[in-house]
């Protein structure tokens, strides 16, 4: 990865692609925009950028198109934006390979913090060296031993309980949709079967969280999924 | 249906019912003629025996075959039983007396009868008639909608007049739709129904054309009895249907009005309140950007917090004012799914930590509570509503409190959001959910009055009810959300776990 990161955004609000620029380039971002999918699309294939950030609505196509043509040949992780009112659009997204989202009003902070995470995952995909030993807080998950432990002590688990807890720790801090979790942990044809997912998520709640009514580990992601949160 | 078809062929010969009346005298009579006795004085019991072919003709055939058979009677009884037999001669008096009575008692009687026989099949039929017609009236009473009207028109017209099969066409006109209904009678599937139907009888109002009912029956045609019962049927399925138009074209009328008037009340209401947060954040961002003024750390973090809390305040409202509108176009439709009430809560109270800041919060919903299938979207904004309605309503410091429980008779899960602001006067319980509606003076508390109409809505459009509720000590909210919908059979955690 260069020492300054390219972020390319694809928003058609002229005031979301100003502050942006502004704020990302402060940040020792390397920033291009483009207004329209057809303009973005031509960006990111002349001048491969390190991460986008794309606006669901836009005016000469829809952003879960955009979203779908750059998988074709890129696997650059992608911050879906949205407002509140387009849930269902997002989770497509999220489904069709985008990385992450944000809801318009969003943070700058919060941003930045997706745009880290998903730079990180991407580094860690590339040089496919990834870490067997995840921490969070003082829960510790050895991916390879098939262990997790909490100050040392092993904490015992079912076994659709560790590949779910494996699934979401090996995606750390990215968001994972109902139905990506459904399909990998439990089978595709399962997709749709939220309920097994609500269950087990109370189940490693209540083995790792210290309030599982206020979890800090695995996070709600409201209507989406959830999120995997690490010490960082 | 087999007998119902021969007496409707023999409706098709009038004058088969003579033949049958001279039939069955002729059959009485080589019936009794071996009991014949050879000294001829047994015709005065035979002469009261000949009444009952005369009585029986009058009752199955009526007046003028009762008479036929009379005077056949009398012929037969002369011709056969009277000496000397074989001729039309009398020779004693006292038989031709007995004779003469005969024929005087046979046609009196056969008349009697006949006549008590007709006017009780007519009364038959008209309570028939009526029956069906009260039937049909009752039924298209109660109904609002125009393709029941139909099929209960075109139902009762095919068991009524034991038709083959029945259509009833309704026109297209003037923003109703066209209905057609065809119902056919099950046991003739076999028989071939004509190209033409027997009858037609127009829906005709006052105002024109609607439509019209076909009535196939075979080849027998429709007696006035059943013509006029037929054209009952039509004018009052043309008065029901009218009824239905008229009350659809007013609520339509009302609906725009109401509509109407939403959007200039929401547009007073919107505007004003959207001008407080945007006056706000104007403020303070000229206050920092205007060089005249040095601004110290604290000064700075204050305006600026003052921004964030704005344009929280301000998407907040807007969400409101979608979701309102969603709920005035009757397009708020809950994508349910499984969700854990205890998470909804959580992220609710994520949303409105700024707002909750001065209060106590007590929350007690468990995540073990069943899951719930709702959109978690819309109960989402449900709890934000009304813990910002709490939040304004209650003096700082107070506590507000979120309860949740799983009511298992009901098969419900019910939520308590009570918080220790003041009573509302018992007649405005249910007012506060009105739209616009505000207890307190509108300078005092800021709002739209919109958040607890839209909780109403979705709420009710989840088929769950809300209510508000003055408790001892402040004041609550309760709402309940079904646990089981269409294709959302309830389960308990424990059943998913073991599957």
């Amino acid at each position: 990865m260069n020492a300054q990161p390219h972020i390319l955004v694809i928003d058609d609000e002229a005031q979301i692609l100003r502050a942006l620029r502004t704020i990302l380039t402060a940040k020792q971002f390397k920033v291009s925009v483009a207004s329209r999918g057809e303009e973005g699309l031509t960006l990111a294939a002349a001048q491969p950028p390190d991460l986008v950030i794309l606006d669901l609505s836009l005016p000469d196509m829809d952003g879960v198109e955009v979203c779908a043509r750059l998988r074709e040949w890129t696997q650059v992780p992608i911050i879906i934006l949205s407002v509140r009112e387009s849930e269902r659009d997002k989770v497509i997204a999220l489904d069709k390979g985008a990385d992450d989202y944000l809801t318009k009003p969003f943070g700058i902070e919060e941003l930045l913090a997706r745009i880290r995470v998903a730079l990180r995952h991407s580094a860690q995909t590339l040089g496919t060296q990834k870490s067997q030993i995840i921490d969070a807080g003082s829960i510790v998950i050895d991916l390879a031993l098939h262990t997790v432990t909490r100050e040392g002590e092993e904490i015992k688990m079912t076994a659709t309980e560790f590949k779910l807890l494996a699934y979401l720790a090996a995606n750390a801090g990215r968001v994972l949709t109902n139905r990506s979790i459904l399909s990998h942990v439990w089978d595709p044809s399962e997709a749709d079967r939220v309920e097994y997912l609500r269950v087990y998520i109370r189940q490693l709640r209540k083995k790792l969280e210290e309030d599982p009514d206020h979890p800090c580990i695995i996070r709600n992601e409201p209507g989406i999924g959830y999120r995997f949160m690490t010490d960082e | 249906m087999i007998r119902l078809n021969l007496f409707h062929k023999l409706r098709a010969f009038p004058g088969l019912e003579y033949l049958l009346a001279i039939l069955m005298t002729g059959i009485f009579t080589l019936l009794v003629l071996p009991f014949r006795s050879d000294g001829g004085q047994d015709h005065t019991i035979l002469s009261l025996l000949y009444l009952l072919p005369v009585v029986l003709s009058s009752v199955l055939w009526g007046l003028g075959p009762g008479a036929l058979a009379a005077i056949a009677s009398f012929l037969a009884l002369n011709y056969f039983f009277v000496p000397p037999y074989y001729t039309l001669l009398v020779h004693r008096t006292q038989d031709f007396l007995v004779l003469i009575v005969f024929l005087g008692v046979s046609i009196v009687i056969g008349q009697l009868v006949g006549r008590v026989s007709k006017s009780l099949s007519e009364t038959t039929a008209r309570e028939y008639e009526a029956t069906h017609l009260y039937e049909l009236i009752m039924r298209l009473a109660g109904m609002q909608d125009e393709q029941e009207i139909v099929s209960a028109l075109a139902e009762q017209a095919l068991i009524t007049l034991h038709a083959e099969r029945v259509d009833v066409l309704v026109e297209a006109q003037g923003g109703f739709p066209a209905r057609q209904v065809r119902l056919e009678d099950r046991s003739q599937i076999d028989v071939e129904v004509a190209s033409t139907p027997t009858r037609i009888a127009p829906l005709q109002s006052t105002r024109g054309f609607l439509g019209e009912i076909k009535v196939w029956r075979g080849d027998s045609r429709l007696s006035p009895a059943e013509e006029r019962l037929l054209n009952t049927f039509a004018s009052q399925g043309v008065l029901a249907l009218e009824r239905v138009r008229l009350s659809q074209t007013a609520s339509r009328a009302r609906l725009l009005e109401d509509s109407d008037k939403f959007k200039s009340s929401l547009l007073s209401s919107v505007s004003h309140e959207l001008r407080t947060p945007l006056a706000t954040i104007k403020a303070a961002v000229t206050s920092l950007r205007s060089g005249t003024v040095e601004w110290d750390t604290d000064a700075r973090v204050d305006l600026l917090a003052a921004v964030e809390e704005e344009t929280d305040h301000l998407n907040l409202l807007v969400g409101n004012l979608l979701n309102m509108s969603r709920i005035e176009a009757g397009a708020l439709k809950p994508e349910r799914g499984w969700n854990s009430l205890a998470e909804i809560v959580s992220t609710a109270l994520d949303r409105t930590r700024q707002q909750t800041e001065k209060h106590k919060l007590e929350v007690d919903v468990s995540p073990d509570l069943p899951l719930v299938p709702v959109d978690y979207f819309q109960i989402e904004q449900v709890f934000i509503n009304l813990i910002s309605n709490s939040t304004k309503y209650s003096p700082e410091g107070t506590a507000i409190t979120i309860y949740a429980s799983h009511l298992v008779d009901e098969n419900v899960l019910k939520v308590m959001v009570s918080n220790q602001g003041p009573h509302v006067a018992p007649e405005n319980l249910e007012r506060i959910f009105d739209k616009f509606y505000r207890v307190t003076a509108a300078d005092r508390v800021t709002g739209a009055g919109l958040g607890l109409s839209i909780c109403k809505g979705i709420i009710e459009a989840h088929g769950g009810r809300i209510w508000a509720q003055n408790l001892d000590k402040g004041f609550a909210f309760n709402l309940t959300l079904p646990l089981s919908w269409e294709g959302f059979a309830h389960r308990s955690m424990k059943e998913v776990m073991d599957e």
